[in-house]
């Protein structure tokens, strides 16, 4: 039966000390969406719940002098409404607003969509192309890690026992920029990623590209960059990046969605985004207001 | 015609404002006290095997634990039409999910946890879950002692092999049809399970008492064939059975007949206590009901002129596995599957198919819609094959009154025409439209649709009618308010007929002990069915009450009439008798006496007309439906080409109501059975893996459609040609407004790009790759 | 594990013991007869267990009960402790429900809308509402209810 004794700590160093103590028997409790239903399925059985959300100095979004900080306890209803995320950082605005429905996206967290570690994590892609580092804290102190790092599996992250992510920080874009997340479910209401994709393209056409559901963990697609790297594409190289990115994804065959599907998808969706990106970016240009 | 005051008039609901002030009782919001005792059930891992032993000593054991049931204790055979199922199956499980034994604890958590200390010694036996491969002569028997089973006399069970169930109908001569056609198409149609998805999962709570009574509290469709199933599987007084029903949160057939709440007699291990259970959502997809599954072969002939010469269809029905209701369903659509057109050659075989699938039974539009996306997709292609505009197609072969169905009988009066035309005008059918996003295609799709109400031929309706003292009444009935409006509808019935305001009229679900005999609220019948009864009630009600006034009065009851809750007369328009001065205390004479009493009013209702036993090699020789009901669907769809990705911009569907008698609410069936058909045309299906386990028993992976996924532009309509026998000439609609709409969907995906879909639904995946294959060539 | 926790519920203070792993829809209506948040797919997918926590929609069922303590809580029941509110009326009047087992999720669910964004697009109630599921209606009148509740309040407002 189920059974395990809960804590509200007020500060990072009594929930560091907590999770000292119990190590994996023990489990963060941020928005819970994913965790108490997992717990339900018996997928989990931890000993310890240890909620953030009594610490509140994780909950700010806080813009400094190159950096967005994005505390571990902002919620996705907090990144959707706030105007720095909006203009600075809009995939993950956009990826943002495609999580769940609003009552899960008003306590879900970003830091625990990502924590979960699931293939399909909507705040993945976005992080991705944006090279986010992760303040990982502990009773040792605290490190910094990419986020290209980060993704161990599915459902593994490279977080130790003692560990606990308190941000996420994201440079800010010097340069004039356009992005753009798209999300393949199977129809317009709430579903989890068959496959999402981000892309980003700077003045001088320097392409960051970033998948996720189509590998075990989310990716980029550095070879696919490269490709384009430095250039208004045209189709051909268009083409053979989708060729690169549909060789370099693994997707799996489920009930959401067919292996052949994904994959198939993974170039059209690429597409889209792609031109997406670029129409911002040329939209920055000029001044226009996306 | 008399002025209508309140039938045909819009009004607000009258169960609204407890519903959205949250008041309203549901069966989980009923309070039981601390006694209550919990249910949980143990199901079965394997989709087909034999029970060898049941150990539920461990379970017993448990603390909190109050009592163990299995298929020893409740072995009685249960079932609608064909008694093929156990209360707790004896011998051998037929799918995985079926409850095997039952925990009875304190708490939910112990009685989870006692189902977990169950041991059951299964020898797994091979299991089948195509309804092709079930026919095979090696296949395994599901039922092998199929013709034990108690079965009414209208159906025809075919011991030996997994056959519950066969309808043939043989009108005319189709291989001369086919001889005398210029065209003839061949074509097969898939249909997967889908589930109900109701909002609210089905929940009993029973109770035995030490007068060795049942008390169940429900959440059904269907309150008396439950009390009169239990009581008939116990062998016990059907006095000592009482069914209190909830709110329903949403049936669509999924709450009618009796699933679940058979587990409930339980109870009687606990006198004294009562004792819950209710479905978790997995529960709710694995061990309800499911549709069933439809494998469909069809073959038509038409001359080059478009008239259709010959129809030859073969429904092969996934049943899972049991038939008990579902049997119904095969046996309605073997009659009904021409479709609403006059067609004069026709051969169907409708057949009930056992597999080790969840049992399927009653569904919103009763495999009407299953049987009409294939009809109506093939009524497209055989149309452009000829070079006929399908919609022309359509009106040139639509029934019309008095044309002889396929088992016969003369088609009722129905606005099948107008229907068709009204739909074309509304969505401006032949008007071409552009997408402005050059992947993007534009395209739209037409279907018809019928449906007759699907019941023993001899199903009941009654009512009764109380006044009070302030001329309000009350309407007893055991038709359930599902959602669909029954109860506003039933009080109109009666205000409008005694002559009172809506607000004078109280109607409220039903207790089984206290309320008058209701079959079920299926079938969408009970606008009609019911409807009849309460004016017959209310009729007789009128009557005492002009009796009363003649004898106090003196007045000739013939020009007696009510008109605002007030005792009118025709030959005295001072005459002005209100109804509150009497009703109750009776009249007062010159020698201070009392004439007459409280007034009540009873009635009730069954088609003498019906006769459901056929012939069972040619269907002919009875008449087994009551009436149909016609209607027309259209959408005009937006389909990605690279994504597969189709967006409904704009819905329209006609459907003839005889008489609308809440036109708001009518429109809102047509709205919410569009939208639900809408799941069914685009994304919903139960997956099975290759075991029959579904993969997909929740909302994360069974969607069902949401704000965001339901068009902008939606057009009910409502068309009026009056039921003869109909209550101010009405006929039921609800169930019907799904039925058009995954064939009118794929007749859109096949005009937008020539890719024909021959199993729905029609997901962006398999547009997008059959669009973007190689091998892809236009077609019909 | 046994928790003790209180809650401003519906405007009254609340101290009850739960175990740590109930959800708080189980403690509202199981321990507190508070019926209208209803279960139906335990999952956090369908919004009919929606509860107002702190002003935010939440979905209760699958919500821990400790994670509510010192929260205030507010439900259909003291939503309407002064008698039908706007939106109830405006629900009303559209005939927006059928069975009504979705509608008290639909009401908090608009009633968090409608404060966030008080002159929403016929988009933005549909983005907002989708979390709700409905199975009778089709939606139609709910959001058309809501566009008229903008409407009003767009109204008045001018006046």
């Amino acid at each position: 039966m189920i059974n395990f004794e809960y804590r509200k700590p007020t500060s990072l160093e009594e929930a560091q000390n907590l999770r000292a103590e119990y190590g994996f028997a023990s489990h963060f409790l941020m928005g819970g969406t994913d965790l108490t239903v997992e717990i339900d399925q018996g997928l989990l059985s931890p000993e310890m719940l240890i909620d953030l959300k009594g610490i509140d100095a994780l909950k700010i979004i806080r813009e400094e002098s190159d950096e967005i900080v994005i505390g571990a306890g902002v919620t996705f209803s907090e990144l959707i409404k706030s105007s720095l995320i909006q203009l600075a950082f809009p995939s993950l605005h956009e990826s943002s607003k495609l999580v769940a429905s609003v009552g899960v996206r008003n306590v879900a967290t970003l830091s625990g969509n990502i924590c979960h570690a699931v293939p399909s994590a909507d705040g993945a892609a976005p992080l991705l192309i944006r090279d986010a580092e992760l303040t990982v804290s502990s009773t040792a102190g605290s490190h910094s890690v990419s986020i290209h790092d980060f993704f161990q599996g599915p459902r593994k992250t490279v977080l130790s026992e003692n560990e606990l992510i308190t941000e996420i920080r994201i440079k800010k874009n010097k340069a004039k920029f356009g992005e753009h997340y798209l999300k393949l479910g199977r129809y317009r209401g709430e579903d989890l990623a068959q496959v999402g994709v981000a892309v980003s393209v700077d003045e001088k056409f320097q392409y960051k590209i970033a998948y996720a559901a189509v590998s075990p963990v989310p990716m980029r697609i550095p070879e696919a960059e490269e490709v384009l790297q430095g250039q208004r594409p045209n189709q051909p190289e268009i083409e053979k990046a989708i060729e690169i990115i549909k060789r370099r994804v693994s997707p799996i065959d489920d009930i959401r969605a067919s292996k052949e599907y994904r994959l198939y998808m993974c170039g059209v969706m690429f597409e889209k985004v792609l031109h997406a990106a670029l129409q911002r970016m040329h939209d920055a240009q000029s001044g226009k207001k996306s | 015609m008399k002025k209508l005051n309140v039938v045909g008039h819009d009004a607000v609901r009258i169960d609204l404002k407890e519903k959205i002030t949250g008041t309203a009782k549901y069966t989980d919001d009923f309070a039981f006290g601390p006694n209550l005792l919990h249910m949980s059930v143990l199901s079965s891992p394997h989709a087909h095997a034999e029970i060898m032993g049941i150990d539920t000593s461990e379970a017993e054991k448990l603390p909190g634990v109050r009592a163990v049931a299995t298929g020893k204790d409740f072995p009685q055979k249960i079932g609608l039409y064909l008694k093929d199922k156990s209360i707790l199956p004896v011998d051998r499980v037929r799918y995985i999910g079926e409850q095997v034994a039952v925990v009875i604890a304190t708490s939910k958590k112990i009685a989870d946890e006692g189902c977990r200390r169950i041991k059951v010694d299964y020898k797994v036996l091979p299991s089948i879950h195509n309804q092709m491969k079930a026919m095979d002569a090696d296949a395994v028997l599901i039922h092998p002692n199929l013709g034990d089973y108690e079965v009414v006399p209208w159906l025809n069970p075919q011991p030996g092999r997994n056959i519950s169930h066969i309808r043939k109908i043989r009108k005319g001569d189709t291989e001369k049809g086919f001889e005398e056609a210029d065209f003839v198409l061949e074509d097969e149609y898939a249909v997967p399970h889908v589930v109900h998805a109701a909002l609210e999962p089905h929940i009993t709570v029973a109770l035995y008492d030490y007068n060795e009574r049942f008390t169940f509290w429900n959440s059904t469709q269907s309150p008396h064939t439950q009390r009169n199933m239990i009581a008939e599987a116990l062998k016990i007084p059907h006095q000592n059975v009482r069914v209190v029903a909830g709110s329903v949160g949403g049936g669509f057939g999924g709450k009618a007949g009796i699933s679940m709440e058979a587990l409930g007699v339980v109870c009687r291990k606990v006198p004294g206590f009562p004792v819950k259970l209710r479905w978790s959502r997995e529960e709710e997809f694995y061990n309800s009901s499911q549709r069933q599954g439809l494998q469909a072969q069809i073959k038509i002939g038409v001359t080059k002129e478009g008239k259709i010469t010959a129809l030859k269809h073969k429904l092969y029905w996934d049943v899972g596995a049991s038939a008990e209701y579902g049997n119904n369903v095969v046996n309605a659509t073997g009659f009904s599957a021409t479709g609403p057109y006059y067609i004069p050659n026709v051969s169907i075989d409708s057949l009930a198919v056992y597999t080790n699938n969840p049992p399927c039974a009653a569904y919103r539009g009763f495999g009407y819609s299953e049987f009409h996306f294939g009809l109506e997709s093939i009524l497209d292609s055989v149309a452009k094959h000829i070079k006929m505009d399908p919609v022309e197609f359509r009106r040139k072969n639509a029934i019309k009154v008095g044309d002889k169905v396929a088992y016969g009988v003369p088609m009722n009066p129905s606005g099948m025409h107008e229907c068709i035309d009204r739909v074309a005008e509304a969505i401006e059918w032949g008007k071409e439209v552009e997408s402005k996003d050059p992947d993007k295609v534009i395209a739209k799709g037409f279907a018809c649709a019928w449906k007759a109400p699907a019941m023993p031929a001899n199903a009941g309706s009654s009512v009764f009618i109380k006044f009070s003292e302030d001329a309000s009444i009350n309407v007893e009935l055991s038709g359930m308010e599902i959602g669909q409006g029954l109860h506003t509808t039933m009080a109109k019935f009666a205000a409008e007929e005694l002559g009172l305001p809506l607000e004078k009229v109280r109607v409220e679900l039903p207790d089984t002990d206290r309320s008058p005999y209701e079959w079920q609220t299926v079938a969408s019948h009970e606008t009609w069915a019911l409807g009849n009864a309460v004016i017959l009630a209310a009729r007789e009600a009128k009557e005492r009450i002009f009796d009363v006034v003649h004898r106090a009065y003196f007045l000739e009851k013939e020009f007696l009439y009510l008109e605002d809750a007030k005792v009118k007369n025709e030959l005295d328009p001072t005459f002005q008798l209100p109804l509150k001065d009497f009703v109750i205390s009776g009249i007062e004479t010159e020698h201070h006496t009392w004439i007459g009493g409280p007034i009540t009013g009873s009635g009730s209702y069954i088609p003498e007309f019906t006769n459901a036993m056929v012939d069972p090699e040619t269907g002919q020789g009875g008449h087994p439906n009551v009436h149909y009901t016609v209607g027309a669907g259209a959408v005009t769809i937006e389909l990605d080409k690279k994504t597969g990705v189709i967006r409904v911009l704009h819905m329209a569907e006609a459907f003839d109501a005889g008489k609308a008698i809440n036109p708001d609410l009518a429109k809102d069936q047509i709205v919410g059975g569009f939208v639900q058909g809408l799941g069914t045309a685009l994304y919903e299906e139960v997956h099975f893996d290759k075991d029959g386990k579904i993969l997909n028993p929740n909302f994360t992976d069974y969607k069902i459609p949401t704000t965001l996924d339901v068009p902008y532009k939606m057009d009910p309509i409502l068309v009026e040609v009056p039921q003869p026998d109909g209550p101010f000439g009405a006929r039921g609609i609800s169930e019907h407004t799904m039925i058009p709409v995954m064939p009118a969907v794929a007749n859109a995906v096949a005009n937008a790009v020539g890719l024909r879909i021959r199993d729905i639904p029609l997901t962006a995946e398999k547009i997008a790759l059959r669009l973007n294959s190689k091998e892809f060539k236009p077609e019909y | 594990m046994k928790k003790e926790i209180s809650f401003i519920l519906n405007g009254n203070e609340v101290s009850l013991s739960v175990s740590s792993d109930e959800k708080l829809l189980e403690v509202l209506r199981n321990t507190l007869g508070i019926t209208s948040p209803k279960y139906s797919c335990g999952k956090g997918e369908c919004g009919a267990c929606t509860v107002l926590l702190d002003g935010k929609t939440v979905r209760s069922c699958i919500m821990l009960a400790v994670e509510a303590d010192k929260s205030e809580i507010v439900t259909l029941e003291g939503f309407q402790k002064n008698g039908l509110t706007n939106i109830q009326k405006v629900f009303l009047k559209h005939n927006a429900f059928q069975c009504g087992f979705c509608a008290p999720g639909f009401i908090l669910s608009t009633d968090e809308l409608l404060r966030e964004n008080p002159e929403p697009n016929e988009e933005e109630i549909r983005e907002a509402l989708a979390g709700n599921l409905c199975r009778c209606t089709g939606y139609k009148n709910i959001i058309e209810a809501v566009e008229e509740m903008v409407k009003i309040r767009k109204e008045g407002a001018e006046q």
